[in-house]
């Protein structure tokens, strides 16, 4: 009994303090600007004014669909890339297969910001600055994505295969009807994955849009910091908070499978 | 696949060819997506490091390693350097350390323990371009509130991100805070995983809460651990949008650690070979952290 | 076999629960996208329709060969002005967009100077580039320099723009050789605002504001008590460099680069030990405060009536006057006790065509940079910002003489720029690589903050961007 209280208080303890910046954050959205300044933890009143400026102040709305698009693109890209790539590696024998999935693993020691200087001028080159493709293709290949699925394939009993390849059933057909249906929980973890990080992306959409309509979010908000910051905080919090709601909601939606998909990567790795 | 390579061996080389295509049909996407953003970028980092690259992209003359030398003995590279090295102090043992103790404790099945682990997740929802503003504010000089909390127990108010032996430190809070989420929930998943009858065992021995956690748990743990330990370190290293939006580098550089030093150099001054070679620096000092981990770490690390 | 059918089963409903979360998640987003694309039609169909001639008035040589296509040149703008300012820049476009036949602006915000100068400087040399971009004066010589513009002066030359309409102060500081690159549009310089209510709190008078460095301390003493501050600037090397021009300092060698291609650093120099000494003896003393590196960080305390005395520019005076609840006064940069007030150096920035874009896209940004010089729209500009006019003529708009009319606070800037003797220092230095010369400034001024002695601080300083220099 004793031993529960004292774990309930601890968990309750921890999830204020985590959880305080988020909470303050909405607590200030609701605020006047003299009740910050005044320093104050708690609005005297409930209002949506500085939501309502928020969006007037930048194209918030737009921001939040550009950020959706990118996202959406890399998360189904990645899944097409990765799923492939990782079916080569358990069910097509050909050779070399091992030397160059060991090259894909090697290339989870470079990191990405050490090339970030030629990928620009990549894009640059091929006129993509302010574009989709510009802002997505380069995450399509993602080797952790190639690993988690290829673990997960190498689940599925080669028996399976064999009778399937007995009855007449294709490559690629066995890919679409089995090998996708059984790793879906994995699939839906890289999904998860590859749209959370790519929403929370920074750098690289700072890099390569100068312009409102691929403008993401997160460079949004920046802007909005620029545009806000000497007076408005309750309109910068307002802001953060509409940023938050769609991550938050996904991850609490998807938590079990991303758990799977990352615990998996780390225990079998 | 030694099976399948006796009976292809008899079927003859035609099949084998045929096989060797299909394979590369399928992975010809990730490999040209990798070659193009990945393998190419990084030879073009290590030539553009030997010239002088202006803004744009043209290469100019050959400098052979003064790029290297230059960074060697300059001293706001140092200071980066310093930085980064303290940055990663900062963040990788606290992450772990307070990620572990939340698995721990919510590793309990109690009731409503879904709530709190939906919490400890959360972090891994939150950019880092809004967690930073957040903390922007929380850090505000005049109107943050931390400072306030401060105050309210007679502390005078911290220079949160305006002194340079604070600034660091108050990045590091913020990213440790972010990082939370993600090491979390794999510790978490690494907890669940072990076997319950140790413990039962362990209690019939007489174990105590203590003993068993550092006997048992910890050292099984192990593997996950040195996971949650190579992503922190690599994470921090990358670490860019906190210092974009918190300090820009400053005050004095004591922020300006090798990713934003990077960026910094290549799009603000338009020296894209001083930073190239920067960034071979970095891709080497993550090869050799990578390297060393694996030697030390498979030693140490208990497999199950 | 049974068993993994049942393991399946579970799965797919665990899935179905999960994807109809998913699938709300999306929706709600997908709704938000919805609305914002609904919006962005409308403007874009708002900037096709009006029909035109497609001839460009007053163009010569660069005339349009090709005749109009019936619909308005689409040009972009980037700019930096955020806040209330950034407000009046989008009334500016959106005047010369009504008023136009044949072009339409559209303006982008950028984020701050330094930001913007980092996107061009990413971006240069292709065809991601503006048409018109905003840059801030420091970035002059660089983009003069840069290969990425082309010379405001070839457009007024074609066109004949008489350039004796401009304030001579301000075209002493962008012109190189006697050629205008670039066409200035916002211009400020560096004032001290102080607290009038704080000064009588003080019993100090609130309409004789501190004019030299000891006044300044002892005022900043008076007024320093355990919940107040005397004094603050943010750590931004512009208020640095003015106060330089104010004492007669300079920046750089050769005439502050001015009279050739500089080659040293001189911050350094005994000016600029002592005004560095002067605000770091009042920073040990606590009277004192930095409370940061960003325009806004004096900002908050100071309309929160925290803090007796900062500078900041004179662009923001309209959106100081708004949010302080107490009676804002401004006062002339301070000077060192024994130097005689030498006057502001230009601050602010100007607007670039760029080379990047078509010749007829070119000469289109053109006329909308003639636009901005007409004295109403300056007049506009100045009343609503603080920021002023780059035109004397302006001066006589109702408009404006209205607002300093009723805010004298206004004046101070102009009679600081008109009271400004001309010289090497007060011009202003001009070297390409400025925006990083005001890192290593901002960096010294820091570390002098925390301890680090002056002299040791600005001799590397100038080391650094004598380094950089070469």
């Amino acid at each position: 009994m004793m031993k529960k209280v004292t774990l309930y208080v601890l968990l309750s303890i921890s999830a204020l303090i985590l959880f305080f910046p988020v909470l303050y954050a909405i607590s200030a959205s609701f605020m006047q600007p003299q009740e910050i300044y005044a320093g104050k933890m708690f609005p005297s009143s409930i209002n949506f004014d500085a939501y309502k400026e928020a969006f007037d102040s930048i194209p918030l709305l737009h921001f939040l669909s550009v950020s959706f698009w990118v996202s959406f693109i890399v998360m189904i890209g990645q899944l097409v890339v990765c799923s492939l790539a990782a079916y080569a590696f358990v069910f097509i024998p050909f050779k070399g297969r091992n030397f160059i999935f060991f090259l894909f693993l090697a290339t989870m020691l470079i990191p990405w910001e050490a090339t970030i200087i030629p990928n620009f001028l990549t894009i640059l080159n091929l006129d993509m600055i302010n574009t989709y493709p510009g802002l997505t293709l380069p995450f399509f290949a993602l080797p952790f994505g190639i690993f988690l699925l290829r673990q997960h394939f190498l689940t599925i009993p080669k028996e399976l295969w064999e009778s399937a390849q007995m009855d007449g059933c294709s490559r690629f057909r066995f890919y679409l009807k089995f090998a996708l249906p059984l790793s879906k929980s994995s699939l839906i973890a890289l999904g998860l994955y590859g749209f959370l990080t790519t929403w929370n992306q920074y750098l690289w959409p700072l890099l390569v849009t100068n312009d409102d309509t691929v403008r993401t979010v997160q460079i949004g908000l920046k802007m909005l910091i620029a545009n806000e910051s000497s007076s408005s905080w309750h309109i910068v919090m307002a802001a953060v908070v509409i940023i938050l709601l769609p991550t938050l909601l996904l991850l609490f939606l998807g938590l079990k499978y991303i758990k799977q998909g990352l615990t998996s990567g780390a225990v079998k790795g | 696949m030694g099976k399948n390579n006796r009976t292809t061996g008899k079927r003859g080389y035609h099949n084998q060819r045929k096989i060797f295509g299909e394979g590369m049909l399928y992975i010809s996407l990730a490999l040209v997506l990798l070659a193009v953003f990945l393998f190419y970028p990084m030879i073009m980092t290590l030539y553009y490091s030997f010239f002088e690259v202006s803004g744009g992209g043209e290469v100019g003359d050959f400098v052979g390693w003064d790029h290297y030398n230059d960074l060697f003995q300059s001293s706001e590279f140092r200071k980066s350097m310093v930085g980064t090295f303290l940055f990663v102090l900062y963040t990788v043992p606290a992450e772990i350390v307070i990620s572990l103790f939340l698995a721990v404790i919510a590793s309990e099945k109690l009731k409503g323990i879904g709530f709190f682990r939906t919490i400890f997740s959360s972090t891994l929802g939150i950019s880092v371009a809004a967690g930073a503003t957040i903390f922007l504010f929380l850090y505000h000089p005049s109107l943050g509130v931390l400072n306030n909390m401060l105050a309210f127990f007679g502390i005078n108010g911290v220079d949160w991100l305006t002194n340079s032996n604070w600034a660091l430190f108050s990045v590091a809070l913020t990213t440790v805070w972010m990082h939370i989420g993600i090491n979390f929930i794999i510790l978490l998943g690494g907890l669940q995983n072990i076997s319950r009858d140790l413990y039962e065992v362990a209690d019939i021995d007489g174990a105590g809460y203590w003993s068993k956690l550092f006997k048992i748990t910890i050292p099984l743990l192990s593997p996950v651990l040195f996971f949650v330990t190579i992503i922190g370190i690599i994470g921090a290293f990358q670490t860019f949008g906190q210092i974009d939006i918190l300090t820009g580098g400053g005050p004095a550089g004591s922020t300006n650690i090798i990713v934003y030093s990077i960026y910094q150099e290549a799009f603000s001054y338009g020296n894209f070979g001083y930073a190239s070679a920067q960034a071979i620096i970095l891709f080497i000092i993550i090869l050799i952290v990578t390297i060393v981990q694996f030697k030390f770490g498979e030693k140490k690390v208990h497999y199950q | 076999m049974q068993s993994k059918v049942n393991v399946l089963k579970g799965e797919m409903e665990k899935m179905k629960n999960l994807l109809k979360g998913l699938a709300f998640g999306l929706v709600l987003i997908l709704l938000l996208a919805a609305c914002g694309n609904g919006e962005e039609d409308d403007d874009a169909s708002n900037t096709e329709t009006e029909e035109t001639s497609g001839e460009v008035a007053g163009s010569s040589q660069e005339a349009n060969e090709e005749e109009g296509s019936g619909e308005k040149k689409e040009i972009t703008f980037w700019h930096s002005m955020s806040g209330d300012n950034g407000e009046a820049i989008e009334d500016v476009v959106d005047q010369f967009n009504e008023q136009s036949d044949s072009v339409a602006v559209e303006a982008i915000f950028q984020g701050s100077y330094e930001d913007s100068l980092t996107k061009l400087r990413a971006v240069g040399g292709s065809e991601e580039a503006p048409a018109i971009v905003q840059v801030f004066e420091g970035g002059t010589k660089y983009m003069s320099e840069s290969g990425f513009i082309t010379p405001m002066q070839e457009f007024m030359d074609a066109d004949g723009f008489d350039v004796s309409i401009l304030e001579p102060n301000i075209l002493s500081y962008y012109e190189l050789d006697g050629q205008l690159y670039s066409m200035p549009f916002n211009t400020s310089n560096a004032v001290m605002y102080y607290n009038k209510d704080m000064f009588a709190e003080a019993g100090l008078d609130p309409e004789n504001p501190p004019r030299t460095f000891s006044e300044m301390k002892e005022a900043a003493e008076v007024m320093t008590t355990d919940n107040t501050q005397g004094f603050s600037f943010a750590t931004i090397s512009w208020f640095f460099e003015e106060l330089m021009a104010n004492n007669g300092g300079l920046i750089i060698n050769n005439d502050n680069g001015r009279s050739g291609d500089a080659t040293e650093a001189l911050v350094n120099s005994e000016v600029g030990a002592e005004i560095v000494s002067w605000v770091k003896e009042m920073n040990d003393a606590g009277t004192f405060r930095n409370y940061g590196a960003s325009w806004d960080d004096p900002r908050g305390p100071f309309f929160a009536g925290e803090l007796g005395m900062y500078f900041d520019s004179t662009a923001n005076l309209a959106q100081v006057i708004e949010n302080s609840p107490h009676e804002v006064g401004t006062a002339p940069m301070p000077h060192a006790d024994d130097t005689d007030p030498q006057g502001a150096v230009v601050g602010g920035a100007s607007v670039w065509i760029t080379n990047q874009v078509s010749e007829e896209e070119q000469q289109a940004a053109w006329e909308f940079v003639k636009f901005t010089t007409e004295p109403a729209v300056q007049a506009e500009w100045a009343a609503a910002t603080g920021y002023f006019p780059i035109t004397p003529a302006a001066y006589e708009e109702d408009v404006l003489t209205e607002v300093y009319d009723a805010n004298p606070q206004y004046l101070t800037a102009v009679d600081q720029l008109e009271n400004t003797i001309q010289s090497p220092a007060t011009a202003g230095a001009l070297f390409s690589i400025m925006p990083e010369a005001r890192v290593i400034i901002e960096t010294a001024l820091g570390e002098v903050y925390e301890g680090r002695d002056v002299q040791e601080a600005m001799d590397d300083a100038a080391a650094n961007i004598t380094d950089a220099l070469e």
